[in-house]
């Protein structure tokens, strides 16, 4: 030992605190970014007295993935909840007001009130305008259905494009973790690139990841697609510009194999797949057997006995004056239901029609007497309103069920579908919130920790100055006494 | 040496967030608290949304019809009050009959009462009630009864039936030759144009009485129809009275007149009390069913009072622990803030 090697040890100590300080200032520096992963200097014995400083970065996989699954699942259920909210405004209105539930109870009240004074054309204004705003409400449906299943489209486009920047970007990150693993590069700001970008695909598709040698990562779905593999793998997703009624869009196939929605969709594009081929689907389904159960609740029967098939009475549809064939979903019926111009006084029609029947014809008018307090027609109306009839299963709800129950049916329907996406949502939330606090907490920066460390350092770095400085002192002596 | 720590980041991020969920809350305990129902109904309910959909509904029918009953009740007070006026007019012209048969009453009284009989049930069974005709059956908006006067229908066919069967007018010299035995001929002849087709001569009205719904699934008749029985026998025998004993009858043939009018005018009396009680019967449906819809109305509110509501102090409860909380928070993080080893390294 000599005076020389303790000066030589007193400088690498001083080069490694300064090295450390540096991690030290950068821990602080990203003390607020969510995706940096706190460095640790880790001191290593090269020679006796000799340290040399390694980078370690904090890590936790197991609460990574923990973090990333809830994400998945938080994003597919927010996008899902978010949707029907949309959806629910646009068709039910604040509070219902607007759902064509509403409306028919508002047209049923109406028939009443005029069945109560047949004689008053008011009143069968009233009720033909009833009338015209529960087509209204089916046509405003039929059409938020439409611009909510566009939106998911272009959403779900917009997704898949950013999905693939990510992967782009993902696979970056991991060529520079691959390549300075070879020689032997401090990676951990790759390393840092590569789990933010593995975040936010996480947000758009659940997935899975394993890392091979050279910690080389390869990312699959939940489903066991491969997204990425040494580089990414096709994504193929072609939008549609307008939805075909009760037709399902097309789906995001990933390296072939399509990605699924179902009520517990994980991953914004799944959400959204569901939104636009599930719930809204449902929705339009719904609506077009509401109409279809309108339209035959307020049909016109032949009053003459010879045999003339029904007839379409108040509301008429593209496909009139013949009825849509019953028990069967007519794709498209919410969106084509109108007001009869028979009923309709602005377009020249007779609203006390409703009241007499005749709009097919001499055969169909149940009142050829003209009789002003005919009544039996409304309340036959009235009665079929409430008249449980076969309705199609494939639009979600079973029959046999009445025009009006079937409409209040749809809305239990809808809501309970808005309730399970939103308590999802609040759920996987929670568990979000929680794991990328544990995440935070294993892996993030603690200033106030950063500033003891600091504190130790400076502590280091002037204990080895003082030594420099003494074996300064040393040496001048020593010198001094040969002069 | 490796403890476990918290970051600076999630300590920061988890006072905003809960504090940002805290808020939410708020919002909609506030509006729980000011409407007194669920903030979010169709969150709330889930599927049973369903059922407060129905609910509100059929309580919004039930009202409506109980307001609809309400016309129907008047138009069967109308009719009551109309064919209780009836009733007592036509036992008025019994005992003026009944008089003439003892001999008390002339002809000419007999025929001044049978021409008051029948203006008096004219007016009656015009009479209109909420511009509806109220014995029309259910053609309202054409007056029921044509006036017996010269040139109606009714006394045109009368008269021609008259001269075809005795050759001359009630009113010519010759028939005070008409035998009792021709006269009582005569009258059931006749019958028809009053009590059969003929009456369409007289009256506008449809056999059929207005239906009305009373309650969610039950229609009721709330009208009598001037095509009624008694009312036809009443109107044959005021009208034959009137116009045979201004003539120039026989006490034979005037005897039969009163004697089947007196007999027309008992089965009118009995079957005007029958359509009073069917009006009366139908007054009572009609009032039960408004009573049974009340009741149903008081028990949907109840349901969906149960359903849709929230206890009001319990909301308010909530409201102010959230502001508590909510102020905590504050003081949390504005404490946390200042909380920092820097402030100690200087």
């Amino acid at each position: 030992m000599s005076l020389a090697s303790a000066l030589n040890i007193a400088q690498s100590a001083l080069g490694s605190v300064s090295r450390q300080t540096s991690i030290v200032s950068r821990n602080v520096t990203n003390a607020g970014d969510s995706d940096y992963h706190r460095r640790e200097a880790a001191l290593v014995s090269t020679a006796p007295g000799l340290r040399a400083t390694e980078i370690r970065r904090a890590a936790d996989e197991l609460l990574l993935r923990r973090n990333l699954s809830a994400t998945s699942a938080w994003s597919g259920q927010s996008a899902l909840r978010d949707g029907l909210e949309r959806l629910s405004l646009n068709i039910h209105g604040v509070d219902g007001g607007a759902s064509v539930a509403t409306a028919l109870g508002k047209l049923s009240e109406a028939l009443q009130t005029f069945a109560s004074s047949p004689s008053n054309r008011t009143l069968a204004t009233n009720a033909v305008e009833a009338g015209r705003a529960a087509v209204g409400a089916l046509n405003t449906g039929a059409q938020a259905v439409q611009t909510i299943r566009a939106e998911a489209d272009a959403g779900i486009s917009t997704a898949v494009g950013e999905l693939r920047g990510l992967l782009e970007e993902f696979g970056r990150a991991n060529d520079e973790v691959v390549l300075g693993a070879k020689v032997g590069r401090d990676v951990s700001d790759a390393l840092d690139q590569r789990d933010a970008a593995l975040k936010k695909i996480a947000a758009l598709v659940p997935v899975s990841t394993f890392t091979r040698a050279g910690n080389d990562a390869v990312i699959m779905t939940a489903d066991g697609a491969t997204l990425f593999e040494t580089v990414p793998r096709e994504i193929s997703f072609a939008p549609t510009a307008v939805f075909t009624p009760g037709a399902a869009g097309n789906a995001v196939l990933i390296d072939g194999v399509p990605l699924k929605g179902g009520p517990n969709a994980s991953g914004q594009i799944a959400g959204l797949i569901e939104l636009r081929d599930g719930a809204a689907l449902g929705v339009e389904r719904q609506l077009d057997e509401m109409a279809r159960l309108m339209i035959a609740a307020f049909r016109e029967t032949d009053q003459t006995g010879s045999g003339l098939p029904d007839r379409a009475g108040l509301f008429g549809w593209s496909g009139g004056p013949a009825l849509p064939p019953a028990g069967t979903l007519q794709p498209g019926l919410a969106g084509a239901i109108r007001l009869n111009a028979a009923f309709d006084a602005g377009a020249g029609g007779d609203p006390l029609r409703l009241r007499d029947g005749g709009a097919n014809g001499a055969a169909y008018n149940a009142n050829p007497a003209g009789n002003a307090s005919f009544s039996a027609l409304l309340i036959r109306y009235g009665d079929r309103m409430e008249e449980p009839v076969a309705v199609d299963a494939r639009a979600g709800l079973a029959g046999p069920v009445s025009a009006s129950a079937y409409s209040a049916a749809a809305i239990g329907w809808f809501e309970a579908a808005r309730a399970r996406a939103t308590d999802g949502a609040a759920t996987t939330e929670a568990l979000m919130v929680r794991t990328g606090e544990a995440l935070s907490n294993a892996t993030g920066v603690n200033v106030d920790h950063e500033m003891s460390l600091l504190l130790d350092l400076e502590h280091a770095y002037e204990a080895s100055a003082r030594l420099i400085k003494a074996v300064d002192e040393m040496l001048a002596a020593l010198l001094a006494m040969v002069r | 040496m490796k403890i476990s720590q918290t970051s600076t980041l999630s300590l920061s991020q988890n006072l905003r967030l809960s504090l940002l969920r805290t808020q939410n809350e708020l919002s909609a305990a506030q509006v729980e608290v000011t409407t007194g129902r669920l903030a979010d109904r169709g969150l709330a309910l889930g599927a049973r949304s369903s059922l407060s959909v129905t609910l509100a509904r059929d309580l919004e029918r039930v009202r409506n019809i109980t307001d609809t009953n309400a016309l129907a009740k008047s138009r069967l007070a109308a009719t009551q009050n109309a064919l209780g006026d009836l009733g007592s007019r036509a036992q008025g012209f019994l005992s003026t009959l009944t008089a003439g048969v003892g001999g008390d009453a002339g002809p000419s009284v007999l025929g001044g009462d049978a021409r008051a009989t029948l203006e008096m049930m004219t007016a009656v069974l015009n009479s209109a009630l909420n511009g509806e005709y109220l014995f029309a059956g259910i053609n309202t908006d054409v007056e029921p009864l044509t006036p017996w006067k010269p040139g109606s229908p009714a006394k045109t066919g009368f008269d021609a039936a008259f001269v075809a069967r005795f050759g001359f007018p009630p009113g010519d010299p010759a028939a005070s030759g008409i035998s009792k035995a021709d006269m009582q001929g005569f009258l059931a002849s006749v019958e028809p144009q009053f009590l059969g087709a003929g009456w369409a001569d007289w009256s506008a009205a449809s056999d059929a009485p207005i239906q009305s719904r009373i309650a969610l699934n039950e229609t009721a008749p709330t009208s009598v129809s001037a095509n009624a029985d008694p009312i036809r026998k009443l109107a044959m025998a005021a009208s034959t009275v009137s116009e045979l004993m201004a003539g120039a009858l026989g006490p034979g043939a005037r005897e039969a007149v009163v004697e089947r009018a007196v007999a027309l005018v008992s089965e009118a009396i009995a079957g005007l009390g029958q359509l009073q009680s069917d009006a009366g019967i139908s007054q009572k449906r009609v009032s039960e069913a408004t009573l049974r819809l009340e009741a149903q109305a008081d028990l949907f509110e109840r349901h969906i009072g149960k359903l849709e509501g929230v206890d009001p102090y319990e909301a308010s409860t909530r409201v102010s622990q959230l502001m508590d909380q909510i102020e905590m928070s504050y003081t949390l993080t504005a404490r946390l803030g200042e909380l920092s080893l820097m402030r100690f390294l200087r």
